[in-house]
């Protein structure tokens, strides 16, 4: 019964996680929030370095056997939750560059057709002064 | 009637495709004056095979993928003036010429937005079989090619209309960009028109990747698009 507990704790962390990374927006709060989290977790860290027997009492609140184990399964979540953060972050990025690829292989392509004679010379900048 | 073509924009997306670009080239440019080549950060001589022809170049610095190589190309032909209809072609030599001059014949008449070739309204048993069952498959697990009524769902020969072409914003670099086309598609009020074509499975173009593992990739790509969005 305890371990059903827990298993619909960490399942629901998980379908948390991903629908607050794929359809939630990533704004101030998020980053904080991420941060207060992530500030958090060092410190039960710390808590768990100190007193290694806390881990395995918060473990049986859980209904889950040993320490270990639990860390063992948050340890899942976080790094399902690392992931999507990456994955999400490497396309923006990669959506980025290719905006960027793109307007330098345009802007070179300009150049190098009107030399060609492809397309039309350039008009004559008006703000030039005269030679 | 013979017609200048000179509000024809036709793209090229170019990936190491040194031995057959310029023959490619010069045909369409026997019909088509515009034609535009991406080269997208080919390693061989595909851009020095372009430049001998006169076709426009466009090289893009990185290999981004035959999606951001579609766009790069739609968005330079945008931005020459005169441009009405915009023609997607692929390099390898598997689509041929008239059947995009019928694609055009049917966007001028004024009954579609969009044309899209179809290898299978017609012809389908000129398709290597294998291709035609991962195609088919695409095709029937696909939601937007279902609503379009496609039977093709990727077939890079495409003719687009000035309004559609301005509003297509590929962001899928790889090859799911086809299918990311036809939920954009399915998506507008644009009346989308299949045209059978002809593809000349060459022993070039069959070399190049048209394997079942290519097939798997398609399926892949076909079911993650529709995530993570």
């Amino acid at each position: 019964m305890k371990l059903m507990i827990f298993q619909a704790v960490l399942l629901t962390a998980v379908v948390g996680f991903l629908i607050m990374f794929v359809r939630g927006q990533h704004g101030v709060r998020m980053q904080a929030g991420k941060r207060l989290a992530f500030i958090a977790f060092l410190l039960l860290n710390a808590v768990a370095v100190v007193y290694p027997e806390a881990t395995t009492w918060v473990a049986h609140l859980f209904g889950v056997g040993r320490g270990a184990d639990l860390l063992l399964y948050a340890l899942i979540v976080t790094f399902v939750f690392a992931v999507i953060n990456f994955y999400l972050r490497l396309r923006e990025s990669e959506q980025r560059v290719t905006e960027l690829a793109r307007a330098v292989a345009i802007r070179d392509a300009e150049v190098l057709n009107r030399d060609r004679g492809l397309l039309p010379p350039r008009p004559p900048v008006a703000a030039d002064p005269p030679a | 009637m013979i017609r200048s073509n000179a509000d024809v924009w036709v793209v090229i997306p170019v990936y190491n495709e040194e031995k057959v670009i310029a023959g490619v080239v010069e045909q369409v440019l026997t019909t088509f004056p515009n034609v535009v080549c991406v080269d997208d950060g080919s390693t061989d001589a595909s851009a020095q095979e372009i430049l001998g022809t006169r076709a426009h170049l466009v090289r893009h610095p990185i290999n981004m993928g035959q999606g951001a190589a579609l766009q790069t190309g739609v968005s330079y032909a945008l931005a020459r003036t005169g441009g009405r209809y915009f023609v997607t072609f692929d390099a390898d030599g598997q689509h041929r010429v008239e059947d995009v001059v019928g694609m055009l014949e049917l966007a001028r008449s004024g009954e579609a937005d969009v044309v899209l070739g179809s290898r299978f309204l017609q012809n389908a048993a000129s398709v290597p079989w294998i291709k035609r069952v991962v195609l088919r498959t695409v095709v029937a697990l696909s939601p937007t090619a279902r609503r379009l009524k496609l039977t093709d769902a990727h077939n890079g020969l495409r003719v687009f209309g000035r309004g559609a072409a301005e509003r297509l914003r590929i962001t899928h670099n790889g090859m799911a960009h086809a299918s990311e086309i036809a939920s954009v598609l399915a998506r507008s009020d644009w009346r989308v028109v299949e045209y059978p074509v002809t593809i000349l499975y060459t022993d070039y173009s069959r070399a190049k990747g048209q394997s079942l593992i290519n097939g798997v990739n398609i399926l892949f790509d076909v079911s993650m698009s529709r995530r993570g969005k």
